[in-house]
């Protein structure tokens, strides 16, 4: 059993696992940077250890400071959250090799999942749906063209290694293609480190539509219901809610199923998220994340699952805790991604917290690691708080969003707030009916 | 608090004119008394006195916390003109290559620039931290086979 985790993260999540860690009687090792002294996680672990400087990749993605930090206080257990290391192969494998054990996947399906090609090609055998595309890498502008040409412009160039969005390339036509195609390559190289591109089917209109999974080292796989992520800008997600508006019963157990099936073909233990593209009632696999998301709180609410504290127990050796049987969603739940940035430009807003007032009531969770004066650093991302609200429908969870942001007071900093406040009051988003496009033609 | 941030403490409190000011971070107290008193008063708290929704910043390194037992302002003083050495890693603090063999350095030892103070263990590797500087070793904070985090203080120097 673990007694004694090391979490290998900053901000919300590090105090997210803090909080599982506590109800479970699990002593917690808080690691920071030297601009972390005065973060909450540092306060709340019962030790902590400084790990470097400001910098991250001295830092929280310095693998040695970390694991030496593990040794030094006798830590048993890492929990890498989500960024920074958590989808690092070489780091659970470092991990499990100085008897940590890694509370996440295995080394081989986090190197299987984590490269874009491999993880389609391992979908398309284990029968998911994938959107039409090179199998594989393609290596020349010549290969490239004759794939595109074979499933039909509009296609999308994606680099291998990339991820978040990044490294992505939108061709309407052979022209486009050409002039796309080397820069795609030197900028997957210079991003990632490996110039490996693949070209798919580009959608006009989808959803992204993602099932949370969890596998258990006793060969038990299950999906946890569905989250609707398609309120992003610029690849980034805003709003994230379950269930979709758009799935029925029929089509999420279909997706569901799929999930269960590819997770089932990498013998994945712990928590992971398929990511699909949805459209006109056609779902196609996109990615696999093999950690715990930003949004895992939104399948909390609907499914009234500590998924931190499960993956703990399954990292334990424990068999999943989820019974066996129908498994249904509850209500609504929705997730608004509170950043410290400019709501029309987008640009990060680091500084000083002034004011911090949380709105609390029936139905509202606030995830979050910022304080009144608190100092939001420049050197990490700009999310600052997660507000969850739940309803018994969407309509209601909209409702509790709407008053909810309106009380969330956070001054000194510029936030998304009031972006997220127009949203809530936009025709189409209470339609429900609207695709990853949406913030392309949001005007406010 | 570093000594920065208490003398700027110091100027507002001496610009607002109130009487005293209370801070406690850390385990540190810090009072410091406007008109009626000398202005500036520091006293720092034994770790043991420390309040309850503050845990302990080193608590990975305790025994840090009684080697070297609450700070006292005449350190603050006694470390100008020094030149401090601190650890460029996490890791384990040994002041010689195996427990036979002599420390690398001792207090009032001369020491030039290159050469090794000690070793810092991560992960099995034994990393050597050179001195960066000419100078005499006038103290030697952890103690031997102690926990140090990075930017942990591991010499004083004087040049």
């Amino acid at each position: 059993m673990i007694s004694k985790i090391l979490i290998a993260n900053r901000g919300e999540i590090a105090l997210r696992v803090i909080y599982a860690c506590k109800e479970m009687g699990i002593k917690t090792v808080a690691v920071h940077s030297e601009a972390d002294r005065d973060a909450l996680h540092v306060r709340y672990a019962d030790e902590d250890v400084c790990i470097g400087p400001a910098v991250s990749r001295q830092s929280y993605l310095s693998i040695s400071s970390i694991i030496a930090a593990a040794e030094i206080t006798g830590a048993d257990a890492i929990h890498p959250g989500y960024g920074f290391l958590a989808e690092n192969a070489h780091f659970a494998e470092i991990a499990s090799e100085c008897r940590l054990t890694f509370i996440g996947p295995s080394p081989q399906a986090i190197r299987l999942m984590g490269d874009k090609a491999k993880a389609r090609e391992t979908a398309k055998n284990a029968g998911v749906p994938i959107l039409p595309g090179s199998d594989g890498p393609v290596k020349t502008f010549g290969e490239a063209h004759d794939v595109a040409r074979e499933i039909g412009f509009p296609v999308i160039l994606k680099a291998s290694a990339g991820g978040g969005g990044r490294g992505m390339r939108i061709c309407g036509n052979e022209l486009d293609l050409q002039s796309a195609f080397e820069a795609a390559r030197s900028e997957a190289e210079r991003a990632f480190g490996s110039a490996d591109v693949y070209i798919e089917k580009y959608l006009e209109r989808p959803r992204h539509i993602e099932i949370q999974v969890f596998g258990d080292t006793y060969g038990r796989v299950v999906a946890l219901g569905e989250r609707d992520c398609s309120i992003q800008r610029r690849h980034q997600k805003l709003i994230e809610e379950s269930p979709s508006p758009a799935l029925t019963p029929e089509l999420r157990a279909e997706m569901s199923a799929a999930a269960v099936m590819l997770c089932e073909a990498v013998n994945y233990v712990n928590a992971g998220t398929i990511e699909f593209l949805f459209q006109d009632g056609r779902f196609f696999f996109m990615e696999m994340n093999t950690r715990i998301q930003v949004e895992h709180p939104v399948t909390e609410e609907v499914t009234g699952i500590d998924l931190v504290k499960e993956q703990i127990r399954v990292a334990s050796g424990e068999p999943l805790s989820v019974p066996r049987g129908d498994f249904r969603l509850r209500g609504h739940a929705m997730e608004f991604r509170i950043n410290a940035e400019d709501p029309r430009t987008f640009a990060p807003n680091p500084g000083k917290i002034r004011e911090f007032h949380v709105p609390g009531g029936p139905g509202v969770r606030v995830d979050t690691a910022a304080y009144r004066d608190y100092v939001v650093p420049p050197h990490y991302d700009s999310l600052i708080a997660k507000l969850i609200v739940k309803g018994k429908d969407r309509a209601e969870a909209i409702a509790r969003g709407r008053r909810a942001l309106e009380l969330f007071i956070v001054e000194g900093v510029k936030t998304s707030i009031p972006l997220h406040r127009a949203i809530t009051d936009d025709p189409r988003f209470l339609s429900g009916d609207f695709s990853t496009r949406f913030m392309e033609s949001f005007n406010w | 608090m570093n000594l920065k941030e208490i003398l700027e403490l110091i100027d507002k409190v001496a610009d607002s004119g109130i009487a005293a000011v209370e801070v406690e971070q850390a385990g540190t107290r810090l009072r410091i008394e406007g008109k009626l008193a000398p202005p500036q008063q520091v006293i720092h708290a034994a770790p043991s006195a420390m309040p309850m929704t503050m845990p302990v910043a080193h608590s990975a390194a305790p025994a840090a916390a009684e080697a070297a037992p609450a700070a006292p302002a005449a350190e603050i003083d006694s470390e100008a003109g020094l030149h401090i050495i601190t650890s460029p890693i996490v890791g384990t603090f040994y002041r010689s290559p195996n427990p036979e063999s002599e420390a690398y350095a001792s207090v009032g030892d001369h020491i030039s620039k290159g050469k090794v103070l000690c070793i810092v263990e991560a992960m099995k590797l034994m990393n050597e931290i050179e001195s960066d500087i000419d100078g005499t070793v006038v103290r030697i904070y952890p103690q031997n086979g102690q926990p140090v985090e990075y930017g942990e203080k591991l010499f004083a120097v004087r040049l």
